[in-house]
This record gives C-alpha cells, structure tokens and sequence, in this order.
C-alpha cells in the first residue's frame, strides 16, 4: 500500500567501513534483519537475488540488528549486498519495528511505497515488480515455489526489555531532561554519590536513565509537570527529579504517586517545611497513608509498622527526605540546624490500620471519602515515645495512662502545647472498647487527667522550665489564677489519634509536634489523586 | 568511556562532579612525595627534594614509598599521608 | 594516578608525575577514576635510559610545573 510518508532519514555504516545516508536519491529496499531469526534466514536468499538484479538502479539493504549476526549472514549467504550495522538499534528504535524482518520499499526521495513484515511471497512478488518499474531492469528469476506462502517474523531486538528502556531514555523524545552525570570507569558510583552529599549517609540506589524511566512508568502525570517549590532553595521539583529520588530512596514506581502527593503536601505554606527543617528542636514529616492504597503497595500497618524491613514504608518516608536534600538544598550544618536531630529524618512513614477500629481512620475524621487514598504530614519533633502499660483494664485507666505520658512529652510541665499524634496499639484500643470508648471520649480523658493548676506549672526552683510568672504582671499571679487548671493540649482536636501495631503487645507509641500557629506546621492532608 | 551514567538528583544550581580541591597562595607545612617505586624515580626525587631546601626553606618534605607500582598505595600508607602532609607529589610513572 | 586522584579528593592538592609517554594514557584513566582535571606534569621521555645528570636536569625543568600545580 503507497502511504507517501517520509521515511526518517539516518546514516549508518556498511561491513566495509562506508557511510551509508538514506534517502538515497534511488529507489530503496530498506531489510531489517537479525541473523537468529528463521525468517530472516529464509528471507536473506532473496533479498541478495534483488540486490543483484536491481542493485545497479536502487539501493538494496540489508539492516542488520547486531554486528557479530551481521557478520555471520555475510558469510552464511555469501552476501554482496550492503549490510549495515544497526547494532545500536537506532534506526530500528527510531523507525518503531516491533518485528524482523521488516521490509520498506521507497522512492528516491524516501517516501515509502510499500512495506512489511514477516514473510510474504505475494509481499515480495509485488516488491520485485515496482522496482522492475521504477528501475526498468529485469526482474530476476526467482524459484516463487521453493517459498512458504507466509511466515511471521520474530521479536526486533530494539524491544527486548531492558534495551527497549534504553533506547527510549536515549531518544529524543525522551521525558528525562536532568542532566547526566558520567561515572567514570574506575571511579566507584557508590563512592561518587556520598562524596557529593546526595546520601542521607546511607547507601542510595545510583538513579540510572533506564532507572528513572521505569519509575515514571508509576505515573500518568508528564515529566515536566512542577509538583512544588522546594525550600530552602527554592528549587522547582519535577516529576522528573522527584522520580530520581525515589529511585535512590529504593521506592518501586508503584509508590511514586503516593511520594509526589506528599512532596505537595511538604511544600505548601501551611506545612512551612522550612520551619520544620531549620528550627534547632529538630522536626522531620511524619507520613501518615489512608486508604486502598496501603495495600496495593505493601504499607505496613500491622506488627512492626513503625520499624524496618518493609520497603514500602522506608522508601516512601526516605524519598521525601531525599527531595528536600538534594533539590532543596537543606542539610544539616546548612539551614538544618537541629541541635541532636533524630534518626527519624532518615524515613518516618508508616500507614494506618483502619480496619482494626471501630471509629473512622484519620483521614476520614477530617473530610475524605473512605475509599479515597490520602497522604498526611505531620511535624513530628520527637517520639516514639513509648507508653507502657499492660495492667490497666478499662477505658477510664488507659486513658489516664496514655495522658499521664502524654503530659510527659516535651516537658511534663509544658501545657497548652500543640499538636501531638498517638499511635494506639491494638491491644491498648480493646481496653479502650470495653467501654465503647470513642476517639472524643479518650480525648476528653487525657485533658481530664493532664489538667493541673498553674501553681504547679510555675517555672521555680526544683525546675526552670514551664510558665514565666512575669506573665501575671509585677504583682504576680492571684489565687484564683495560680488555681486555675490547664490540661496537657491547647485542644482536644490536638490530639490525633490512629491504630496501627500487632495485635500482640500493650504498648502505644506517640509522635509530639512543634509548634503549631503563623510560624509552626500545620498538619496537611492530600488526596492521592493516581491511587 | 564512562560505564555508567546517572541523572542529577538536585537543582542543577552547581555542577555534580568531583572537583580540584582548592589551592592556597603559597607553599606551606608539609609536602609528601610518594614514589611509586618505578626504577629512576627516586633520582628526580631526590632532585626536586635538593630544590625544595633551596628554593622553599621553610617546607619541609616527608619521603614515602609504595611497595610496588602494580597496585594503588595500601590503605595505612595512604591515611599516614593525608595525616602528615598538606600536598602530595606522587612521582614517577613511564 | 589513583593516589594523586584519592587525595585529591580528601581535600589535599596534589600532581601526578609521568614520562611525557603517558600524556594519552593519564587523559583516559584522569576520566576512568572522575577526575578529568586532576594534576599532572610530564617529565621528558626517556627514563630508564637516562643518567644520573639527566635525570637531575629533567627534575629542574619541571620543579615551576610542579610549585604551579599545587598553588593558586
């Protein structure tokens, strides 16, 4: 069939060392071909029979997809004909085969009259008649009969995974535009990363093209495509540099969806990373996930969910880290100024077990659908804190208990404090339900237990930490202000509460905030919109 | 050839690639000439030790050898010369 | 050249001395080891030919080099 489309044009290089450019000014016979291919094999004969009868006039080639099967075809066949080296896979690439051998006639200029794939004896029939047309030579005398009427063609090497990711990260029309980095050949690439500072001290996974390109594989949105304004640099992340990250942080492309939803979530003015990031008490985000989504990429909610060994919940937790550092700039000595900091700035995420409790998860308390996935941050400044009790047996003695330590965090004498995240355990959740207990009523429970009069959060003698009594004027405070009782949190809607942990095991474990208001953190809840 | 490449994870504000360590004005302290342990070495070594006394009095100059040109420089040798020295001549491959 | 390139990289300035054989050879494994730029003077080929006086003169002809390399 004539398309008249054009063919690209491309220069490769035949068994002799010439250069070969297409369009050639004369008809062409473009053959892909690769020797471990039956139908190449059986194709070849014929393609040296067209080449010796029209080759004076038109250009017959063969395209061989690798150089050592060319070489071989050359001599297997005792070929004549122009054998170029596509053993780069370029043109292949370029021209999209899918199946060798692949046959395209054209005119001088390149336009394509006819072309195939496979084997075809009515193909190469009518092939063999318009270049004795277009050439006015002899058609040659070919034995029609001695061929099969038909036979397929076999995989073009240009698609075999991993060359296939290759070349598409080669091509022009590649989505990578980050710049390259060459690794030399005796330098150690491992090496190379730390000494650059793109680790967060441990190993990352070097972020190759075929690497990255993988990873976008996880999602629909362009390359390109801003996702946030990193501080403190002030960095355009793309998806792109958001995906070399991630690659490095060991995420699969299955979780890069949940990784750019959360970078979002890091960078709004609301979450005000660079607070968190720059202030000497130490803040790193702490990754909440809801939704379908924990179990489509392995999010651990159950025994361990806060500790090592599932990738999901390292990597995740890891990436964001990774994007703050390297398109933002932010390390520690730099604008990170955290006094101890925490290994928690290596990776906090972890995934709530929603199904566990009988009131609704997180993300669902704060306006999302159910079946929506959702990513949280939250400023975590310290934690896991654990509270340890494994002898209370109701609602009312837990509760007093998770206050009591909650009282504790920060300083026990620091009330009115912002915002803190329990972790509840499911066994210290069954003691809460043997009351029916809702999130509400623990609530209410710990600000009941924590409340204290002023008198005893005074900053005095036995410890200079909690309220400056300058606050109550040159007079001091009154009775009736040093009576006055403060509970732990400044809210109760303070206090966030989700289950995750095995079912074995009474022990809870808490996340404290920093400072919420114009210059804290607030928390930031996004919709995962590709989950 | 490099055998690998990787996409740059940051900014792209500085280039990610290994870099010449800044240089002082002048000459100072201590410099470590490393003899690789080639045949004729030692004799411009010990020249350009001659030119050193002469010409810069003041640094002083540590001799160190590997203990076969084959291989790069064992471990304890390298870290006893990056402790001693503020600059390295390392001398001489034919 | 893996020396020289090693220190280098702890932040102590260094240069690699060859025969003036080795100017293609050093260019390949500066880029094999990342550091393209790395230090390096050449020293008059022949070597192991050389007498004692030679190679004295040879050690005076490059010591400008040599004090070039390592400072600003």
């Amino acid at each position: 069939m004539a398309t008249e489309t054009a063919l690209r044009p491309f220069s490769l290089t035949d068994s002799d060392g010439t250069e070969r450019r297409f369009p050639t000014g004369r008809p062409a016979l473009l053959c892909f071909v690769h020797e471990d291919c039956a139908t190449c094999q059986l194709s070849i004969p014929l393609i040296e029979q067209v080449h010796r009868a029209f080759g004076g006039a038109a250009d017959v080639w063969a395209i061989g997809q690798d150089t050592p099967g060319n070489a071989l075809l050359i001599e297997q066949h005792g070929l004549t004909l122009p054998m170029l080296d596509d053993d780069a896979l370029g043109v292949s690439f370029a021209y999209g085969l899918d199946t060798v051998p692949s046959i395209f006639l054209t005119d001088g200029d390149g336009r394509e009259l006819r072309s195939f794939v496979g084997f075809g004896r009515e193909d190469w029939r009518g092939v063999v008649g318009e270049l004795a047309s277009m050439t006015a030579l002899a058609e040659p005398e070919v034995a029609w009969d001695a061929f099969p009427e038909s036979r397929p063609g076999c995989g073009s090497r240009s698609v075999e995974p991993g060359i296939h990711e290759r070349l598409v990260a080669e091509s022009e029309g590649s989505p990578l535009r980050a710049r390259r980095v060459e690794i030399g050949d005796h330098d150690d690439v491992h090496e190379f990363m730390y000494d650059q500072g793109l680790t967060d001290g441990l190993p990352v996974i070097p972020p190759t093209p075929e690497r990255v390109l993988r990873m976008l594989g996880g999602t629909k949105r362009d390359s390109q495509e801003i996702v946030a304004v990193v501080p403190p640099n002030m960095a355009p992340a793309t998806v792109e540099k958001i995906a070399i990250n991630a690659v490095m942080a060991g995420c699969k492309p299955e979780y890069l969806p949940v990784v750019l939803t959360a970078v979002e979530a890091m960078c709004t003015d609301e979450f005000n990373i660079h607070g968190v990031s720059a202030t000497t008490m130490g803040a790193t985000p702490m990754v909440l996930i809801n939704g379908p989504i924990r179990d489509k990429i392995g999010l651990n909610y159950k025994l361990g969910a806060l500790g090592t060994g599932h990738r999901a919940n390292a990597a995740i937790g890891r990436a964001i880290r990774l994007v703050l550092r390297n398109v933002g700039g932010g390390r520690p000595g730099g604008t990170e100024r955290s006094t101890l900091s925490s290994p928690s700035k290596y990776t906090l995420c972890f995934a709530e077990w929603e199904e566990r409790a009988p009131w609704e998860p997180y993300h669902v308390e704060h306006g999302f659908k159910a079946e929506d996935s959702v990513v949280t941050l939250f400023a975590a400044t310290g934690g896991p804190t654990m509270i340890v009790d494994q002898t209370s047996r109701d609602a009312r003695q837990i509760g007093g208990s998770i206050g009591m330590v909650l009282e504790s965090t920060a300083h026990p004498k620091g009330h009115g404090a912002s915002d803190t995240f329990l972790v509840l355990c499911p066994e210290h959740l069954d003691t809460l339900q043997t009351n029916g207990w809702t999130k509400d009523e623990l609530r209410a429970r710990i600000q009941e237990v924590t409340s204290r009069p002023v008198r005893e959060l005074l900053q005095d003698g036995e410890s200079g930490a909690g309220i400056p009594p300058s606050m109550f004027g040159a007079d001091g405070p009154t009775e009736e202000q040093l009576e006055r009782r403060i509970p732990k949190f400044a809210d109760p809607s303070s206090i966030h509460i989700v289950v995750a942990g095995s079912d074995a095991g009474k022990f809870s474990s808490i996340f404290q905030g920093w400072a919420t208001g114009p210059r804290g953190s607030q928390i930031v809840s996004r919709k995962i919109e590709e989950a | 050839m490099a055998a690998m490449q990787i996409l740059d994870p940051t900014d792209e504000r500085v280039p990610v690639k290994r870099e010449l360590t800044p240089r002082p004005e002048h000459i100072t302290g201590t410099v470590g000439f490393l003899d690789i342990s080639k045949p004729r070495g030692n004799v411009l070594l010990d020249r350009l030790e001659e030119l050193f006394h002469e010409r810069l009095p003041d640094v002083e100059v540590r001799r160190y050898a590997k203990p076969t040109f084959t291989k790069p420089a064992p471990e304890d040798l390298r870290r006893k010369i990056a402790e001693e020295c503020g600059f390295v001549i390392e001398a001489l491959a034919d | 050249m893996h020396d020289t390139v090693s220190f280098e990289i702890q932040g102590i300035p260094s240069v690699f001395l060859a025969s003036t054989e080795f100017v293609e050879a050093a260019t390949a494994q500066a880029e094999a080891l990342g550091l393209p730029d790395v230090k390096r003077v050449f020293v008059q080929h022949p070597i192991q030919d050389a007498t004692d006086a030679e190679m004295r003169m040879k050690a005076e002809a490059v010591f400008d080099s040599i004090l070039g390399s390592l400072i600003d």
